[in-house]
């Protein structure tokens, strides 16, 4: 809402400064958006053209005299509608015009130009409020010399207040005013509008078939004269950010925004009958807008007839057979109310939204239905020539007594943290000029009909707060005792965290948007992602199922600009319609480590991302996770270099290498790529509790190598292994891998450490020669491996 | 001569003799010269055995006495070539200090998930616990049960991502205190943040994200004040800006809480002076706040006659935007490591 200084100044009987208003609305009421002057041009003045011939040196510019009371100016012009005995702006020499535009006395093409002659748009009024072109003309009874922006009332502030939806008083001049007395403890001075009525009755007769309808109110103005409105109420209307058009619908818009009542006048005339019924649109298809476009209705749009034909889009739009146009005599005046959220429902599907459907929607004072009928029956009068007809036709269905809300006093205390006395109380009543009795310790309030946001005792609370001032409260902390701590999975995610930056790893965070291709690009198998049903942009269209793409992106980006060695890894959601699945995901590039100086670079392999993984599973106790080649293929990664994580049957993730494909289209070195998910990880974590005898004896150490078939895997020996040297064979650890001369084609060396321990004895070789012939027995029979020889 | 001048002669010439030498090598053969089998020590030995019995004892001890301090020269001359040796081993050993170090890299914490995680740490130790909830959420938890009706001219202000008629996703972590109250079955005080990822329907520029981290604080008991509100919010302002900070409120409007406030904070560029970064006015707006609506209370099972509480929450960028000088929210979601690492 864009608030005139001038137009507030004749509702409310305070002095009001700009920056004081501000600071109030702020601390009090609404937040101040903005503060600005209407134009800020600086050393203007009216002159009266006295001459005007063309330049000897262009075939556009003019060359005027001008007088500006004390004195005469050559003034240099370029606009195309400058002309002798025209009354216009000038800025004078040393003038600032909107833009820091500074204006000195210079030479055009050798003709001297001190100052220059002034468009709307040069003083700082927006071009859409006048479409003039060329300099603005002054009226007649312009005096030289006299201030131009006072003449045309542009010499106004504007304070636009950024509305919260509870406030749709604050979208009217009475309610702002109602407000800012409250705010400055003053009086509002409204007058009651006057109107002189012909003796003729209006013939209207007014109907609603719709509960949407809360109330509507007709007159009937005949006689009246299309023209352009007066200078005061055009500058109030572009104060208030609209356009003026002509006296009639300036009108309506001019009483909307003072009483925040919208209006519509349709021209009586192509209204074909004295009948108004308002309905939903049931069996209307459509009908043409006055903006020509023709609108598809649908059954539960509320519709104005003249009892057969929609006439009107209810508080949306007029239509264009009843509309008013240059030659309009007589007005069918419409002041009515209705349902907020209908509107609301028909203005956003037909992207109507306008300065009415948001009032209706914010909710209108019932009691300025006839109030802003006769309002702007008293200008058409003054301002129009029209003339109302006797009486005013009526739908009301409205309650407009005012709601009665009790506040005890020790509620407000027990709320607040504060003791409020009762007069002070009393005094924000007062001020917000709020009917109200007391008795018991219980204030009933009787609120207005200007404020529905004011229901219960709450809002009564919220009105005291801001009226007294938010700085009377108290500052404590509530004393009941409570625990606070991290659940055993936040401590996790943190814990994850610190190990994987402490690992190495950047921590990042990206969009769960992501375009359709991207969301399933590292899915295992066919699954729907899932869709917005209006998305802004492709871009920003799906949920996503792994982070593993978004992650490249910004591996993409950093390589780009010439990061080196990047590891990067987000803890996130995957969504699916049937949930959504925390993620723990990551990307490794580059070398292990940081800087190569005296020592060799040693890029990152799946085994030192392995080796990531591991060194995280021991941060999280996470043990015996068994690593297996995937069923499914996943398009993204290394069909070869590739294994999804599982502890017991418990699928805890994927670990592969980037395609070389995928690799090789995004430009990028050898990745690798996990992703985990984090409630399989803390399920499958068993960390030991119950502390763990610490060996006495010697452990030994013997090591082995095994020849066995290629595709046997190292994970399966280690298994078998151990399984056959429980408990006293602690450890197998594989070191080494050969293949090549002396071992035969299709087989592989493996060399293992097996550690022995024994808790209650020293073990003797000849103990250690036996299990290590039983062990290898045991693998021979289960892989196929046979000693090396 | 008498033996005691022949034992001081030979000390003598040991010593001066011991004085040129500068090798273990050297040592050793001056040693054997001296105190081998063949050196005079040895020599004076075989002369006691023609002594007389009686004078065997004394001359046996001056010559030990005597061979003994030799054989002390030598010990300290050793020791003093082996600590020369060790000296010019290690000076050979000696390093440039100022080479750098091999770089053992640790990576950078993300700035939002470290602030949330500092905000989170400094309610807790206000006894409030953490509550998490899903970010597709159903209509009826997101705006509802949070006093937004279908329609409600106030779901403009969160303009949302809808899935189904039903689903969305969050536009804010408020589902989470709903879905919370409602476990807590209406009898029991609450006390919960609530942190995590919420959408709104915004254009991303340098101010607003289509995505974005919220905090949400909520606490409901019989006795719960707009008062304890305030101070709660002083010491959020006071941990995260400053203890200098001053607060205000201002009113202001969200369904789910009445009153409603704004709450702004003395700026810490200029302590409240006046600067580019409170755009003047010597205060910053970093969160919305407010006593909970009775309408939510009731909705989940409350009895708003005896209970009554608080709300505040707050953008996790914008409060690290403040707090860290950032100049466009989009570098968090961009994971520029070079913006990254600024922030461990």
């Amino acid at each position: 809402m864009r608030v005139s200084l001038h137009w507030l100044r004749e509702l409310v009987d305070v002095d009001l400064d700009g920056p004081g208003l501000v600071k109030r609305f702020n601390l009090m009421s609404a937040e101040i958006e903005s503060h600005e002057k209407m134009s800020t041009a600086t050393k203007l003045t009216i002159g009266h053209v006295l001459t005007c011939i063309p330049h000897p040196d262009s075939d556009h510019l003019h060359v005027t005299t001008v007088d500006i009371g004390a004195q005469t100016l050559q003034i240099v012009c370029g606009a195309p509608n400058v002309a002798a005995g025209q009354k216009v702006v000038v800025a004078l020499e040393g003038a600032v015009l909107p833009g820091d535009f500074k204006i000195k006395n210079s030479q055009i093409r050798g003709v001297a130009s001190n100052g220059m002659i002034c468009s709307l748009d040069e003083l700082g009024i927006d071009h859409k409020y006048h479409q003039e072109d060329g300099i603005h003309v002054l009226p007649d009874y312009a005096v030289p010399g006299a201030d131009p922006l006072k003449l045309l009332c542009f010499d106004d502030e504007i304070i636009e207040l950024d509305l919260t939806p509870n406030r749709g008083d604050l979208l009217s001049m009475m309610g702002v005013a109602h407000d800012v007395a409250a705010m400055l403890d003053g009086k509002t001075t409204f007058s009651s509008p006057q109107v002189d009525e012909a003796a003729e009755a209006n013939p209207v007769r007014v109907a609603s078939q719709s509960e949407d309808c809360k109330s509507y109110y007709a007159r009937v103005i005949q006689g009246v004269k299309i023209a352009e409105s007066p200078i005061w109420m055009k500058a109030r209307l572009i104060a208030a950010g609209i356009r003026p058009i002509n006296n009639v619908v300036d009108i309506t818009n001019y009483v909307m925004i003072e009483t925040g009542q919208p209006l519509h006048a349709f021209d009586a005339d192509l209204v074909k009958t004295d009948r108004i019924v308002v309905r939903a649109a049931g069996a209307d298809a459509g009908f043409t807008t006055l903006d020509g476009k023709e609108r598809a209705l649908l059954p539960e749009d509320l519709v104005i007839t003249d009892g057969i034909r929609p006439i009107a889009l209810a508080g949306v739009m007029g239509g264009r057979d009843t509309e008013v146009g240059p030659d309009t005599k007589n007005i069918l005046l419409e002041s009515a109310v209705f349902d907020g959220i209908r509107i609301r429902k028909t203005s956003k599907r037909l992207d109507l939204r306008s300065e009415a459907s948001i009032r209706f929607e914010r909710g209108l004072d019932p009691a300025r239905t006839k109030l802003a009928c006769d309002r702007a029956a008293e200008l058409f009068a003054k301002l129009a020539g029209g003339r109302a007809l006797r009486g005013v036709s009526v739908y009301e269905s409205q309650n407009l007594a005012p709601l009665s809300v009790k506040l005890p006093i020790a509620k407000i205390a027990s709320v607040t943290g504060r003791a409020y006395e009762a007069a002070e109380l009393a005094d924000v009543w007062n001020r917000l000029d709020f009917a109200y009795d007391f008795a018991d310790g219980v204030f009933t309030v009787h609120v207005p009909t200007r404020r529905p946001d004011i229901k219960t005792y709450q809002d009564l609370i919220e009105e005291a707060v801001r009226i007294s001032g938010y700085q009377l409260i108290p500052t404590t902390l509530h004393a009941a005792a409570f625990n606070g701590y991290l659940t055993d999975v936040q401590k996790s995610r943190r814990l994850i965290r610190a190990t994987l930056v402490g690992l190495g790893l950047d921590e990042v965070v990206t969009y769960s948007l992501v375009p359709p291709g991207i969301a399933t690009a590292f899915d295992l198998g066919d699954r729907p992602a899932v869709r917005l049903l209006h998305p802004m942009t492709e871009e920003r269209s799906v949920l996503r199922h792994s982070l593993v793409p978004s992650i490249l992106d910004v591996l993409e980006y950093n390589l780009k600009r010439k990061a080196e060695n990047v590891r990067l890894f987000e803890i996130g959601n995957g969504y699916s319609l049937s949930g959504e699945t925390e993620l723990v995901s990551g990307v490794l590039s580059g070398n292990c480590q940081e800087s190569a100086w005296q020592g060799k670079a040693d890029p990152f392999d799946f085994f030192a991302a392995k080796g990531i993984l591991e060194a995280l599973f021991a941060a999280l106790s996470v043990k015996n996770v068994r690593y297996v080649k995937p069923a499914q293929t996943v398009a993204m990664l290394h069909p070869g270099v590739v294994a999804e994580l599982f502890v017991g049957a418990r699928r805890i993730g994927i670990l592969g290498k980037l395609h070389p494909n995928v690799a090789a289209a995004r430009d990028l070195p050898d990745v690798f790529v996990f992703e985990l998910t984090f409630a399989a990880l803390l399920a499958a974590a068993s960390p030991d509790l119950i502390m763990r005898e610490i060996a006495r004896f010697p452990a030994v150490r013997r090591d082995i190598a095994v020849v066995v078939d290629r595709a046997v895997e190292a994970q399966d020996i280690v298994a078998s292994l151990i399984k056959a040297g429980k408990p006293t064979l602690v450890d197998a650890a594989v070191f080494d891998l050969y293949e090549g001369e002396g071992v035969a084609s299709g087989k592989k060396s493996i060399a293992l450490a097996l550690t022995f321990q024994d808790f209650a004895k020293t073990l003797e070789t000849a103990e250690i020669d036996a299990l290590v012939a039983r062990l290898l027995k045991a693998l021979g029979r289960e892989t196929g491996a046979a000693l090396r020889s | 001569m008498d033996i005691q001048m022949q034992l001081a002669a030979l000390r003598a010439e040991a010593e001066t003799a011991l004085d040129g030498v500068a090798s273990a090598i050297e040592l050793a053969d001056l040693k054997a010269k001296y105190l081998g089998k063949k050196g005079p020590f040895a020599e004076f030995m075989t002369q006691m055995k023609v002594l007389p019995n009686e004078e065997k004892p004394r001359f046996g001890a001056l010559v030990n006495e005597s061979k003994n301090a030799v054989n002390a020269l030598f010990e300290a001359r050793r020791e003093a070539i082996e600590a020369a040796e060790v000296a010019a081993k290690l000076a050979g050993e000696a390093v440039d200090v100022t080479l750098p170090g091999r770089t053992i890299r640790s990576g950078a914490r993300h700035l939002l998930t470290r602030t949330v995680d500092e905000i989170e740490d400094l309610f807790i130790g206000m006894g409030y616990t953490v509550k998490e909830g899903p970010e597709i959420e159903q209509d009826l938890y997101n705006f509802e049960m949070l006093n937004l009706p279908k329609a409600h001219p106030a779901r403009d202000m969160q303009d949302s991502f809808y899935i189904s008629e039903e689903l969305l996703l969050r536009t804010h972590t408020s589902p989470v205190q709903v879905r919370t109250l409602l476990e807590a079955g209406g009898n029991k005080p609450v006390k919960i943040i609530c942190p995590g990822k919420v959408y709104r329907r915004d254009d991303d520029d340098m101010t607003h994200s289509h995505q974005f981290l919220q905090i949400e604080a909520l606490v409901v008991d019989k006795d719960v004040t707009l008062a304890d509100l305030k101070g709660t919010l002083l010491v959020l302002a006071r941990k995260m800006f400053g203890e200098d900070r001053q607060i205000r409120l201002r009113p202001s409007f969200f369904p789910f809480t009445e009153p409603s406030v704004e709450v702004d904070v003395t700026c810490h560029k200029c302590n409240g002076k006046g600067c580019p970064m409170c755009k003047g006015t010597g205060w910053i707006e970093i969160l919305g706040a407010g006593m909970v609506n009775n309408a939510v209370l009731e909705a989940t099972g409350y009895d708003a006659k005896v209970y009554q509480g608080f709300a505040l929450g707050m953008g996790v960028e914008r409060i690290a935007i403040l707090k860290h000088g950032i100049d466009d929210i989009r570098h968090f979601y961009t994971n520029d490591l070079r913006f990254n690492r600024q922030f461990r």
